[in-house]
């Protein structure tokens, strides 16, 4: 049983693996309108500098494909080696290890900050803002995004009310004690979360890239469509999953099939942000030839290309630089407490499956198998 | 219309915001009665505080540009009071101008052009 496990876990590294290559490392950076976080500048095309440009995007992208074939071989490695506490241990830590294509990001990020300073490439302090489009461009239609959510929430009072016995589906439920309120309430959680992140998304501050206000409207609301698109396709997954998982616990009961579904799940919300990722670049592609007016340059308060500490800026929540979505402003006061929560839930992650390996609670031979 | 903010300008964000809303009113780009972002909304938008956005509007409402009111927000003042005046204030800027486009050589038929121009 564990072995499944691991399968299943596997199948999720490898594409995230990939998926995180492919985005962060294209062929040809130079096309894009960030080269690893900082933004391209006429200078990076210019005779020496291109050549440097082109070496640092290659040295990165071999550094990433390593670190990406080694994640993806040890995992291949370790489902086919004979399933122990060390083997799951392992790959659970490989989940972790997906971080690690990264590294060769923030090295890119800081060559080609250095490469900035040596051309002499001035910061310039440039903001723009189209008075006509303040507060009117949105791609977001929020009941789309409330009803799956609404949706997950009556199932988990339903599963509450399944567990705690008012409401009576089989004569005798095969599972765990309050395993379906555990499982719709996770979903519920994901669910508060996605929310407000979709709506700061989507009242996140507009793109101005060119005089004519109709373009800059145009990019801002394809983009946050975009978004809008992905937290609600995300949410109906959600509510969707929640609603199968529940049959499959209730009335299938079969561990290979609650597995098999959460294993679905999961390459449904990888294909979601994959269409996510290309109608992204696809938009860059359409307005790159809109663009008109220089951005401002705010590429030292990229840290390493990942965390954005500005500040002077009063913004929550900015466009990430690295992969799909938003990141938030750790200068920001809401920024720094999302920050350390998330760097609690991470470690916290970790610590837990070291220590459930150590106790010997990381052993899933208990499951309820057919085999 | 385009607002440009220099955060490395000596001249203050409020007004800096301030003079190009006022160069849009005159332009054209900013018809009367037009509407103007609320506060909080151009705020965002730059990623400034609300105060200093409230500093320039304040400005702007007591110079006779726009109009604000609790229901409708700020608008383009529909008849902005012509008092057929410079203000001392211009006249000295215009003087500064005019000075140092003569120091640079800059002959006088060519700055009334560019008046011409921008006027």
């Amino acid at each position: 049983m564990t072995w499944l496990v691991n399968l299943i876990l596997a199948i999720c590294i490898i594409p995230s693996a990939l998926i995180m290559f492919f985005i962060g490392f294209p062929k040809e950076p130079e096309k894009r309108k960030m080269i690893f976080g900082v933004r391209d500048n006429p200078k990076f095309h210019e005779g020496d500098a291109a050549k440097r440009v082109k070496e640092i995007a290659g040295e990165c992208r071999k550094g990433a494909l390593m670190i990406t074939v080694f994640i993806c071989v040890a995992t291949v490695i370790l489902v086919f080696l004979p399933s122990t506490t060390i083997t799951s241990l392992a790959i659970m830590l490989l989940v972790f290890a997906l971080f690690l294509i990264a590294i060769p990001f923030g090295k890119g990020n800081t060559e080609l900050k250095s490469l900035k300073k040596e051309l002499g490439i001035t910061k310039s302090g440039t903001v723009y803002a189209d008075l006509k489009n303040t507060n009117v461009v949105h791609g977001l239609k929020m009941p789309l995004l409330i009803l799956p959510n609404a949706l997950i929430l009556l199932e988990s009072v339903f599963a509450m009310l399944v567990d705690f016995g008012v409401i009576r589906i089989t004569e005798t439920l095969a599972i765990e004690k309050y395993s379906l309120t555990m499982m719709s309430l996770s979903f519920l959680f994901i669910g508060v979360i996605i929310v407000p992140v979709a709506y700061l998304m989507d009242n996140m501050r507009n793109t101005v890239i060119s005089k004519d206000s109709n373009i800059n409207a145009n990019y801002s609301r394809a983009k946050k469509k975009c978004w809008a698109d992905l937290f609600i396709a995300m949410s109906w997954t959600n509510a969707l999953a929640v609603a199968v998982l529940m049959v499959l616990y209730m009335l299938i009961y079969n561990d290979i099939a609650v597995l098999a579904g959460v294993l679905a799940y999961t390459l449904v919300l990888m294909v979601i942000v994959l269409i996510v990722a290309k109608d992204q670049i696809a938009i860059e592609k359409r307005y790159a030839r809109d663009t008109e007016l220089e951005l401002l340059d705010d590429d030292d308060c990229w840290i390493l290309g990942m965390f954005y500490y500005n500040p002077n800026d009063t913004r929550l929540n900015v466009e990430k630089r690295f992969g799909v979505g938003g990141t938030v402003n750790i200068a920001h006061p809401a920024g720094k407490v999302i920050m350390i929560i998330i760097a609690i839930l991470l470690i916290g992650s970790i610590g837990f499956i070291i220590w459930a390996a150590v106790t010997g609670n990381l052993d899933m031979t208990s499951i309820n198998t057919p085999f | 219309m385009i607002i440009r903010i220099d955060e490395y300008s000596d001249v203050p964000i409020y007004m800096q915001i301030r003079n190009q809303i006022v160069m849009g009113i005159s332009s054209g780009e900013l018809k009367g009665g037009e509407q103007l972002p609320t506060v909080r909304a151009l705020a965002l938008e730059i990623g400034i505080n609300t105060m200093t956005v409230s500093k320039t509007y304040q400005l702007l409402k007591s110079e006779g540009y726009i109009m604000t009111d609790r229901k409708n927000g700020a608008r383009v003042r529909e008849n902005i009071a012509q008092s057929g005046e410079m203000s001392e204030e211009n006249k000295t800027e215009l003087k500064r101008i005019v000075s140092e486009a003569r120091l640079s050589g800059v002959s006088k038929t060519e700055l009334k052009k560019l008046i011409d121009e921008f006027y």
